[in-house]
């Protein structure tokens, strides 16, 4: 075991709060644990270095941090700083049927309610969900009452200073029938460590968008997940766009707890300088007639590296499954690094399941096609590289999101150093 | 004639045996006196012992692997006995009117001729005429082609200096846990040698090398394939072969020097178990083949038996230019579990790899594929193509996919495709309106699915392959 779980089993233990029997479950679990080597495998291209030397501390001071505006987007902003809840960014009235709350602030039943629920979702071999679970200090209940449907779009955010060490948790529950958009968004200063974690429960027939920004850069250890819970006939759209850091992991599972749930995940990545990313999606198919669709795709310049591992469960009770995953990466120089693994594990007979991945460099002659039309080379790959994710962006639902990263994406590219 | 059985005979004595220790079965164990013991009886140079012992010592301090999707027992390797003399005609058999005749018949289902089904079966016969005479002619022409082609003690003897060069060069003593034992143990095998700018004249298959009888459990085949040589190397047979061992820990290393092509066919049918599974063969295999410049390697298996199966037969393309490839059919039925795949390590400019896995499973069987495919920041311009297909029969089996991609080179191309779905329903109901039974129709549609690597397989295995499939798969369907 490392120094620095060692320190965060032990500071986690002088908590006592509501959660406190959530957390000696997690604790008992950590204890049991084994610091991920090379030869875990859920770890085996992702060092944990980053970690083990992090000089990030958990800051008591006060600071104020605000999320970054986003031009035509109006949101209801949920922020965290530097792991605290900050309730006065929070709207004064929220829309009738939405509950944003403080874990601890709940009556005694919805409290009940939440301690059961949480960490349910978030499957137990996550080992910084486990430290998340036992170290969040600030866990946030959502909830959208049944049929509602919320128009504005909740944006979780979570700030961290220079140096700064954060777990945050918030817990999603959709009633049937609802519909809600979530933004997650993690805005680092340098050297800082989060870990980042969110669990939904999407009730029969709910609807949930879900966007997933991980744009911070430079020497930041960045850990979290997004973990949905799908029921009956329930829907989802998942966006996520990553840059790399020091370290930057991120996972996510997508569970069909009841029938004829379908999921859609868009994941891009774009990686430069000596960034990691690393993607973890599971998709656990637990009952029949669901629907997956994953889409991945990376580019990764200079020393960077990508690893992507993309999961797909069938359980033996999902009959009439139907799944599919596509990773397709492009390697933009010989330093740079891509490790993908699509994983099918299946046990029911009657499914339809199908995965892609490939990697390759960008097409020389749609290089070389631009160029006789007098586009320099440099221009050419970046309207290439952007071409092939904004196939992706165009998939957004949010059409103000989508707007925002676009020109961020651009200046990416624009910024990558190839060769 | 019986100068023929003569030399036939005789040539067990070279091979090394002392005919006073003939008799001897070692007790179950495993330590440094045993691994001395199997070096002595074979009369192997010091060197040799030197190594295996260096293996054992390393095998003593690594782990069994747990990675792969199989489970089974934990097995105790105090409890084998690590070499058995060759069964004595008395206790054999006396005639087929013996033999199980679950397995007769399916040795009649494959059209095996009875003096062969008698040598499968293990009957005891003085001597089978035909396959003797066979056998003889056969090795005159590879004499004369200057091939080597004997049992690995033989060579231990005759080629020390090419068995020294190669053994462990390709599948090194510490590899992974069975590998090192093997190391350490391995009673006998098969070791090949195909002379620079030589076409081997003939297929080479282990059935035909008469001492191949009882290799045991830890069998080791090296295969050299000189500059700008040929060889197609057959493994194994579709009938199904009786077999106490219960761990199969083989090592096959194949070495193609420049400008050389080894393809290498393996069909494995060695006992499933009963239908929980009880008593099947573990195959823990590993095999790999290192090709240098513009060489080409080609695995082709059909894998039907076995309980648990654990075999990845790679390719290191270290040489520029080289070509790696793997064909796989892997079937389980019953309790049958099998992790199977390849590794394609690209080291060298140019080099491509093909990957075409196809899988089926049935009853309550687990089948996986598991492969790596790696492009080295030197592989310049390298391709690989990788297609794993499964077919899931019945709801009660799984089907798994795990393929690795790790790739450090911007200008070699990767691809990788991978589905899993059921045999449609259309295809059967057509197959059916045209008056075939579920069963020859799902074996059909089966044998379609497989065609890609059937058409892989050298003329002897093709088409008793798909009959095999076709036996396999009684039963499953319904």
């Amino acid at each position: 075991m490392s120094e620095w779980l060692e320190s965060a089993i032990a500071r986690a233990q002088g908590i006592n709060d509501w959660l406190a029997p959530k957390r000696a479950d997690a604790l008992d679990l950590l204890a049991n644990s084994q610091w991920p080597t090379r030869k875990t495998e859920a770890w085996r291209y992702t060092p944990l270095r980053p970690v083990e030397r992090s000089q990030a501390k958990v800051l008591t001071d006060e600071v104020n941090l605000e999320p970054i505006a986003i031009a035509d987007l109006s949101a209801i902003e949920l922020v965290f700083v530097n792991g605290k809840f900050d309730p006065s960014q929070l709207a004064k009235t929220l829309p009738d049927g939405v509950s944003i709350a403080l874990g601890r602030d709940l009556d005694s039943a919805k409290q009940t309610d939440a301690l059961n629920a949480f960490s349910t979702i978030k499957p137990q071999r996550h080992l910084f969900g486990l430290v998340n679970d036992a170290l969040a200090q600030d866990v946030v209940i959502v909830t959208v009452a049944e049929g509602v449907e919320v128009a504005e779009p909740i944006r979780i955010s979570s700030l961290l200073s220079q140096s700064a060490e954060s777990h945050t948790r918030v817990q999603v529950s959709l009633g049937a029938g609802a519909r809600l958009t979530v933004i997650e968004d993690v805005q680092a200063q340098g050297e800082s460590l989060n870990t980042a974690f969110v669990e939904y429960n999407v009730a029969a027939k709910a609807y949930l968008e879900h966007y997933r920004f991980a744009l911070q850069t430079g020497t930041n250890v960045a850990i979290g997940g997004s973990h949905f819970n799908l029921h009956d006939h329930a829907k989802m759209h998942s966006s996520i766009v990553a840059f790399g850091s020091d370290l930057s992991r991120l996972d996510t599972d997508i569970i069909h707890a009841g029938e004829y749930a379908d999921a859609k995940l868009n994941a891009m990545y774009l990686l430069d300088n000596k960034e990691l990313f690393d993607l973890h999606a599971t998709v656990e198919h637990a009952m029949a007639n669901g629907t997956t669709q994953e889409n991945v795709r990376g580019i990764v310049a200079d020393r960077a590296r990508a690893v992507f591992n993309g999961r797909i469960h069938i359980h033996r009770d999902a009959q009439k499954t139907s799944a599919e995953l596509n990773n397709r990466n492009l390697l933009m120089s010989d330093k740079a690094e891509i490790n993908t693994k699509p994983e099918l594990e299946i046990y029911a007979d009657d499914v339809k399941c199908a995965h892609g991945a490939t990697v390759a460099e960008i097409d020389k002659q749609a290089l070389y096609y631009l160029e006789t039309r007098g586009i320099s080379r440099s221009k050419a790959q970046v309207m290439l590289n952007f071409g092939f994710i904004n196939e992706l962006i165009d998939l957004m639902p949010n059409a103000a999101l989508a707007e925002w990263v676009r020109p961020i994406i651009r200046e990416r590219f624009a910024q990558m150093d190839v060769e | 004639m019986t100068e023929q059985i003569d030399k036939a005979l005789a040539r067990e004595y070279e091979a090394g045996f002392v005919s006073d220790v003939e008799s001897e079965t070692f007790v179950p164990g495993l330590d440094e006196d045993v691994i001395r013991r199997i070096s002595a009886m074979k009369n192997e140079p010091e060197w040799m012992l030197e190594w295996r012992l260096s293996a054992f010592r390393e095998w003593l301090e690594m782990e069994e692997p747990d990675w792969a999707l199989v489970d089974y027992p934990k097995i105790d390797f105090q409890s084998i006995s690590y070499y058995s003399a060759p069964k004595s005609m008395q206790d054999k058999p006396k005639s087929l009117d013996e033999v199980d005749p679950e397995l007769l018949r399916t040795y009649e289902k494959l059209g095996i001729p009875l003096v062969e089904q008698q040598m499968l079966a293990g009957v005891a016969v003085d001597a089978v005429f035909d396959s003797v005479s066979v056998v003889t002619t056969f090795r005159e022409k590879l004499e004369e082609a200057g091939v080597i082609f004997c049992s690995i003690s033989e060579a231990l003897h005759k080629y020390p200096d090419l068995v020294r060069k190669y053994i462990g060069s390709v599948v090194p003593k510490k590899d992974n846990y069975y590998a090192a034992l093997n190391c350490a143990v391995f009673t006998d095998g098969s070791f090949v040698y195909i002379p620079k700018g030589t076409r081997c004249p003939m297929e080479l298959s282990t059935y035909f090398r008469i001492n191949e009888q009882n290799t045991g459990q830890f069998e080791r085949t090296l295969i050299v394939a000189d500059e700008g040589s040929h060889v197609s190397y057959l493994e194994g047979c579709t009938a199904p072969q009786r077999d106490e061992n219960q761990l199969h820990a083989a090592v096959v290393e194949l070495v193609a020097l420049d400008n050389a092509e080894i393809k290498y066919s393996t069909v494995q049918n060695w006992y499933p178990g009963d239908e929980n599974g009880k008593g099947g063969i573990y195959n823990f295999v590993t095999k790999r083949g290192i090709c240098h410049t513009n060489a080409k390697i080609s695995w082709t298996q059909v894998e039907t038996g076995s309980s648990v199966t654990w075999k990845y037969p790679s390719c290191i393309l270290k040489g520029d230019n080289s070509v790696g490839e793997f064909y796989s059919v892997a079937l389980t039925r019953g309790r049958q579990q099998a992790d199977t795949g390849t590794k394609m390590i690209h080291l060298g400019k140019n080099t491509k790899s093909t990957i075409i896995s196809k899988g089926i499973s049935a009853g309550r069987s687990n089948n996986s594929y598991r492969g790596l495919v790696r492009m080295n920041p030197g592989a310049q311009g390298a391709r690989n193509y990788t297609q794993c297909d499964s077919l899931l029969i019945g709801d009660q089996c799984g089907a798994h996919t795990f393929p690795y991609v790790e790739s450090r080179n911007p200008s070699a191309i990767v691809e990788h495709e991978a589905t899993t779905s059921k045999v449609s329903d259309e295809q059967l109901f057509l197959c059916r309106q045209r008056g075939l039974d579920p069963e020859k129709a799902v074996s059909m549609i089966v044998n379609g699915f497989c065609k890609e690597v059937f058409k892989e397989l050298p003329m002897e295995f093709a088409v008793e392959a798909g009959k095999l499939l076709e036996i396999s798969l009684e039963g499953s369907v319904g």
